[in-house]
């Protein structure tokens, strides 16, 4: 079965935050995470366990940084093809025979012209290369996320087209101001999903930004748009730091987890969760989802 | 043309984002020798006033923020030779030394804060992303700052905030300098925790905040 049929079948899950497990287990936060792919693997390969074991139908995969203009942040750009296809091999090597393995396509970081230096051409040519390690290592679909510039969507989109045969979808981040959902960029939900639908992509939604109680919302609002099948990946609120070096999240376990019944009967066909998650919230959500279906 | 009619014309120019109309409205105020410090604060800086509460309120985006800086800069630079020439004194809202800290790439929200400020009549030096504590501290002092500004996305570098000014403290420089934090696990809680003189949620507040502290 493909992960497209499986969305048609029943609700998805897929997994939760990376960030904070890979910190867990002793990655130094700012480093390039992707660089782990290749020097721990073990490590990336049991986070994924934990999530597929937490019930997750899916998990994605370590490259959120992975496109060739943010890993030069790090110096890594000449890595792109390899990391990108490690990033790939070694969740395909803890997949579950029938778990699938998305491959994650976060934003460059950067913007295009006029806000920023950068060209269409240019985003487009550090993405091919991030897609084609990513399908060249076989995952089972592709997932361009946390976009926050509907052109840099598409020119994400466009780019793994031309490299990639697999399904690709694509969740955008939004912030709720008084007049609706809108992303960093001014465009809104309704704007983002006509656009997305119009360039043929399957599933479409939003992660990131908002807690739990604000996705259910947007889920909501962007199912009176669209009749495409819908992902929602919330974080659990806003993080925060005691002066101790703790780190929360706002909304914590219980209160996000208060939420994510109607995030599905809102119209979610795919769930998981952002930052600020990890295995017992998927743990958690798994019974949710499949007690109500 | 009357002197308010053009000032509202500059309002506008910013508002709207129209960058050869903001230019061609400040060569019309130079050759018709108007007192170029009333025309900044009167003309130009409403309209971007207007353009920060526009974006707190979610009407603009950051797109129009960029725009409107850009157009602020570009009237400046045609006003600034002037006041020069003249050797007239336009005081500084402020100086600013602003900048991600070290082990943190992330550089977004520092843009946009250094850009509202430095629109808003603040002199702000960026030292850009992945900055080492001692560095803000040393370019403080050579600049004679009134602000350091840190930016952290990350909780790790958060961190750096408090080092920062556990660092000051060391030096006998805390409270020489106005310490602002920003980022988005950043609070006020977080703030006067640290020891910071304040936190601001996002630019706009950000410059309210800058301006608020210099008692202006």
């Amino acid at each position: 079965m493909t992960i497209l049929e499986l969305i048609k079948k029943r609700r998805v899950l897929l997994d939760g935050g990376f960030g904070t497990e890979l910190i867990q287990r002793g990655f130094p936060q700012g480093a390039c995470p992707e660089t782990w792919n290749v020097e721990r693997p073990e490590v990336v390969k049991e986070i994924h366990r934990s999530y597929f074991g937490a019930g997750s139908d899916a998990v994605l995969t370590n490259s959120f940084g992975g496109s060739a203009i943010k890993l030069t942040s790090h110096g890594q750009e000449k890595r792109c093809y390899e990391l990108n296809l490690a990033a790939a091999r070694i969740a395909g090597d803890v997949k579950p025979d029938d778990g699938f393995v998305g491959g994650s396509i976060g934003p460059t970081g950067k913007f295009l012209q006029p806000q920023g230096e950068f060209t269409e051409a240019d985003f487009e040519g550090a993405f091919a290369e991030q897609a084609r390690g990513l399908a060249d290592g076989k995952v089972d679909f592709l997932l361009i996320e946390t976009q926050y510039d509907l052109r840099e969507a598409l020119c994400a989109l466009r780019a793994a087209r031309r490299v990639a045969a697999v399904p690709i979808f694509v969740t955008m981040t939004y912030n709720r101001v008084p007049r609706g959902f809108f992303t960093l960029m001014g465009n809104s939900a309704a704007q983002c999903l006509e656009e997305l639908e119009k360039a043929g992509v399957p599933a479409v939604g939003a992660n990131c930004t908002l807690d739990s109680s604000d996705m259910a919302d947007l889920v909501k609002a962007m199912r009176e748009k669209t009749s495409l099948p819908l992902i929602a990946q919330a974080n659990a609120g806003k993080p925060s730091l005691s002066s101790g070096g703790e780190v929360s999240y706002s909304q914590g376990l219980e209160d996000y987890l208060r939420h994510i019944p109607r995030v599905i009967e809102n119209g979610a066909n795919v769930v998981g969760g952002c930052c600020g998650t990890n295995p017992d919230y998927i743990r958690r959500m798994a019974a949710i989802v499949k007690e109500q279906g | 043309m009357k002197k308010e009619e053009l000032y509202a014309r500059m309002e506008k120019a910013i508002i709207e984002g129209r960058k050869s109309e903001a230019q061609d409205l400040a060569r019309e105020a130079v050759k018709a020798k108007l007192d170029l410090t009333e025309v900044i604060e009167k003309g130009y800086v409403p309209g971007i006033q207007k353009v920060g509460d526009l974006w707190e309120k979610g009407d603009y985006f950051l797109p129009e923020l960029i725009t409107s800086a850009e157009c602020m800069k570009a009237a400046m630079a045609i006003l600034q030779p002037e006041l020069d020439k003249a050797k007239i004194q336009t005081r500084s809202k402020g100086k600013v030394v602003i900048g991600t800290i070290e082990g943190d790439i992330h550089d977004i929200g520092k843009n946009l804060v250094a850009s509202m400020l430095s629109a808003n009549g603040f002199d702000v030096v960026d030292l850009g992303a992945d900055v080492k504590l001692e560095k803000f501290i040393e370019k403080a002092e050579e600049t004679r700052a009134d602000f350091i500004c840190l930016s952290a996305l990350l909780t790790t570098t958060m961190l750096g905030q408090k080092k920062a000014i556990e660092l000051l403290k060391q030096k006998n420089l805390y409270g020489k300098f106005k310490v602002l934090v920003g980022g988005a696990p950043a609070n006020q809680k977080w703030a006067d925790e640290i020891g910071a003189d304040g936190y601001a949620e996002n630019a706009m507040l950000a410059v309210k905040l800058a301006r608020r502290l210099m008692g202006a």
